[in-house]
């Protein structure tokens, strides 16, 4: 049972109050079903641009979700996991265009493409650690970019325009291919991600084997868990699902280049959103994805500048590998407290006794 | 051989010699701080940038610039590097993974910064050097700037494998590369002299890049591209191994110049970066296994 | 105890460039024994456990385990055969609860009920009371019953230690041997590094020594002590009279 807990100043305070939900068994059911219904009845308020907004902050809620699977529960710092979104927007281009078919089936073979394309890098890659197994996938994703880039079948470096007909669907949607549409595709797939994760990683015995090859590798391996097989399994899943939220994006936005789909900044705004949140905590990336992305929105609109976002998120990256990595959860749930924060200031402030 | 095989040549190796001031100085981060820094591309292009700015503002020539740039980058980076120390030290989770990353907020923000305030045009930096050239009868045009990069890269080589093995701090520096727990028992400042390795990376970094920005020009993006180039060079040379990159920076400028010459450079950097992930994946102490285990 | 040995090595050989860190090492354990592996700092004693365990694929000889020749398999074959081993360095799953730490572990697929046998294993090492605590944060005496509990998810029949008892106060390494001593009697094999002598002594039903790479003498530990290529491989150590390390 819950224990009531009281923070330090003896008084039953906001933080106390959010240890004592989380920690009731169907804390998670609430929560997710409350969930639910707040965004199956958001578009209901909102006008297209914000439906717009809405949509983008969902889209990266579930990417920063399916970063958080390969690099926050089994520790491996993937710094090419953009490419799969990426490969899943072409893929789907692809198919609708080359091969003239709808879009469900180009969703479907994006997630195939994605998963095989995951399992053929993954086996070899898997075997690095740290560093060198960040700097292979990002060298593997700006290779990918760079082909996209030179071949003709994702049109060079003009790109990919996408069928825009609400025929091109495949089924009849009612109200054709409208911000509200592609919302409500988005939020399914994000909560689906976010579901799938809290299933797999978070309560399951397979979650614990993933979070045992972050924890301590070797003796993950000593204590029979097939170590090669768990990461594998976690890879593949996390850029099938990168690679889904590609291709809805694809269709939505029905024009995409690899510097854009293909780029690096896709990796590097999981990457933070995830940081920022929480690496390895299930309500991270939506903590982190939502602040991040309405956070480079906002700056845009109210400062002016369109790429003032960039040097933000720099800025972030730092800030929370400095003094609080974390992140936000940590922050909230105790992990961090201020008298951290505190004490990780005077420690950095003692390294500037240089000279 | 004909005039433009030697030409090529030529203006791969002395290519190679500034791409081998920034491997190497990539390299020696790696050894002393143990941080592979993902924004080794963008201190290029906050040389070359600098140097653009600067010579639009005071009208000097490109060159004179080139002591500014070093001291200023120098100092930036001897106090960025107290945070990235802190960073990959202390009680946090994957504290030197943490070094990449921070690394990688480094480069987001100086390339976004940049690209913030002065927007995304191309400049140049203006010299005297970049009109004229060296002719050698026989053999070929080498255009002067070409040569006094090359020149540079070469005293700059000199100059840093003088103070890492003829001087103390040099001394200092690659005992702590080696086993930094001694070099702390023997009473070697640590922090000062990974700040000074630190700095001397950012400082000379930053002046090759005003050296590629007075051969080519600035840009915001121009970033990437050197970031790729000093991974290449490390990667087939070994992470650590300091030799190795000196070949493989004169491999890396000889082949771009061939590329660029003889075959479509639409390929150079598929090829680069699709090379850097087998090595890794192939052999991760690089091509002649000599680097830090991958491990 | 049996004759069938349930741990054998043959010639097991491990090289690292120019250093034979385990040269042509033949060795075998009965089931039911609890054997003790000595010898100086460098000897190769870790190597030897990586070898046996697979995190080392040896580079001649032959590792067999109950029978079945399993030299160069996969560390989690080997441990889901049933050998279990701990490291030198105690290292938990950090971020999760000591239960979660035990749910982890791979078990045999008979096993009806796992959280029966996590609650089992718990109370035997007296640990249940912080079942539901992070890893991260236990003191280092808990983290070794927990890297002991760990393996017994396992099911062992061979439990290989690392200096089980480095670092670890009087009381500690009093209620660690009960645990062995208790598994001991129920079957399970041991085999256990020691730099501590009285513990070998103590616990150790016989001990092979290894030196610079090699197994140069078994047998129960008071013989062994007196060996004459005992004392030389420990020389530059002071001993006292009776010839044991101190």
């Amino acid at each position: 049972m819950s224990a009531e807990r009281t923070d330090e100043s003896g008084q039953r305070g906001l933080r106390a109050r959010v240890d004592a939900f989380t920690a009731r068994e169907d804390a998670w059911k609430w929560t997710f079903g409350a969930a639910v219904v707040l965004l199956a009845l958001l578009p209901l308020g909102l006008n297209s641009f914000w439906t717009r907004i809405a949509l983008g902050a969902l889209m990266w809620v579930g990417l920063a979700q399916s970063w958080n699977m390969i690099g926050g529960y089994a520790g491996y710092l993937d710094f090419g996991h953009g490419a799969y979104f990426g490969v899943g927007g072409f893929v789907t281009g692809i198919v609708m265009v080359k091969l003239s078919l709808p879009f469900i089936p180009g969703l479907l073979l994006a997630g195939v493409a994605g998963a095989a394309l995951a399992y053929v890098i993954g086996v070899p890659t898997l075997r690095l650690k740290g560093s060198y197994f960040a700097i292979a996938t990002w060298a593997f994703a700006e290779a990918m970019k760079q082909l996209a880039l030179i071949l003709g079948i994702t049109g060079g470096t003009f790109g990919m325009s996408l069928p825009t007909a609400a025929s091109s669907f495949g089924i009849p949607i009612p109200g054709g291919l409208s911000e509200t549409f592609f919302y409500y595709v988005m939020a399914a797939l994000s909560l689906g991600t976010v579901l799938l994760s809290y299933l797999v990683l978070e309560h399951s015995e397979f979650g614990y084997r993933v979070q045992a090859v972050r924890d301590d590798e070797n003796a993950a391996e000593s204590l029979g868990i097939d170590t090669t097989r768990v990461k594998r399994q976690v890879y593949v899943l996390s850029c099938v699902i990168a690679a889904l939220f590609g291709s809805v994006y694809a269709y939505h936005i029905t024009f995409i280049h690899p510097n854009d789909v293909l780029g690096s900044l896709i990796t590097d705004q999981m990457v933070i959103m995830v940081l920022l949140g929480g690496l390895g905590t299930i309500y991270g990336p939506v903590v982190g994805g939502l602040t991040v992305f309405l956070l480079s929105r906002m700056s845009s609109l109210f400062l002016g500048s369109s790429t003032i976002y960039l040097p933000l998120i720099g800025v972030l990256i730092m800030l929370v590998v400095l003094f609080a990595p974390s992140g936000i959860v940590g922050l909230l749930n105790g992990q961090t407290s201020r008298a951290d924060v505190k004490k990780n200031v005077h420690e950095l402030a003692d390294k500037f006794d240089l000279l | 051989m004909s005039e433009l095989f030697t030409q090529t040549l030529i203006n791969g190796l002395l290519l190679g010699g500034i791409y081998v001031t920034v491997g190497v100085g990539f390299s020696l981060v790696f050894g002393v701080l143990e941080v592979v820094d993902f924004a080794v591309g963008e201190w290029v292009m906050l040389g070359a940038f600098a140097g653009a700015v600067l010579t639009a503002a005071l009208g000097t020539d490109g060159l004179y610039l080139v002591p500014v740039v070093f001291v200023l980058f120098f100092v930036v980076g001897f106090f960025v590097q107290p945070f990235l120390h802190h960073v990959t030290t202390g009680d946090r989770p994957m504290p030197l993974l943490m070094g990449l990353v921070f690394t990688f907020g480094i480069a987001t923000f100086a390339r976004g910064a940049v690209l913030t305030i002065f927007g995304p045009n191309t400049r140049s930096i203006t010299s005297g050097a970049t009109s004229g050239a060296i002719t050698l009868s026989g053999i070929g045009v080498f255009p002067t700037i070409r040569v006094i990069t090359a020149a540079f890269g070469v005293l700059s080589l000199l100059v840093f494998m003088y103070y890492l093995y003829r001087t103390k701090g040099g001394m200092a520096i690659r005992a702590i590369a080696e086993d930094r727990t001694n070099a702390r028992l023997m009473g070697i400042n640590i922090r000062r002299y990974q700040s000074i390795a630190y700095g001397a990376y950012a400082g000379l970094t930053a002046t090759a890049g005003i050296f590629i920005g007075l051969i080519y020009t600035a840009s915001p993006g121009m970033g990437l591209q050197y970031t790729a180039f000093a991974f290449f060079m490390v990667v087939l040379a070994g992470l650590g191994y300091l030799p190795g990159v000196i070949l493989s920076g004169i491999v890396l400028g000889v082949v771009q110049s061939f590329v660029a010459v003889y075959v479509s450079s639409q390929w150079v950097f598929f090829s680069l970066f699709a090379l850097i992930y087998v090595v890794l994946l192939v052999s991760p102490a690089g091509l002649l296994g000599k680097g830090e285990a991958a491990t | 105890m049996s004759d069938t040995p349930i741990l054998e090595t043959r010639d097991l050989t491990k090289q690292f460039g120019a250093l034979t860190a385990n040269d042509r090492i033949s060795f075998s354990v009965s089931a039911g024994e609890i054997r003790g592996i000595i010898g100086p700092n460098g000897s190769g004693k870790t190597t030897f456990f990586n070898s046996l365990t697979g995190f080392y694929q040896p580079d001649g000889g032959t590792v067999l385990f109950d029978g079945t020749d399993v030299t160069g398999w996969k560390p989690f074959r080997i441990a889901r055969r049933g050998m279990g081993r701990t490291f030198q360095i105690v290292s938990p799953f950090k971020n999760m609860t000591v239960r979660q730490n035990l749910k982890a572990v791979h078990t045999p697929d008979d096993l009806d009920d796992k959280e029966a046998r996590i609650d089992e294993i718990l109370e035997f090492l007296e640990i249940d009371h912080i079942a539901e605590n992070k890893a991260r944060g236990m003191s280092g005496g808990q983290q070794k019953l927990l890297e002991l509990g760990r393996i017994l998810m396992l099911d062992p029949s061979c439990i290989l230690l690392d200096e089980p008892t480095a670092g670890v106060n009087p009381a500690l390494e009093k209620r660690i041997m009960g645990h062995i001593r208790a598994l001991n009697e129920q079957g399970t094999t041991f085999v256990i590094i020691e730099h501590d002598m009285s513990v070998m002594r103590a616990v150790a039903d016989s001990v092979t020594v290894l030196d610079q790479g090699q197994n140069i003498v078994e047998g129960p530990f008071d013989e062994v002590k007196d060996d004459p290529r005992v004392r030389e491989a420990y020389l530059g150590r002071h001993a006292d009279d009776e010839g044991v390390p101190i």
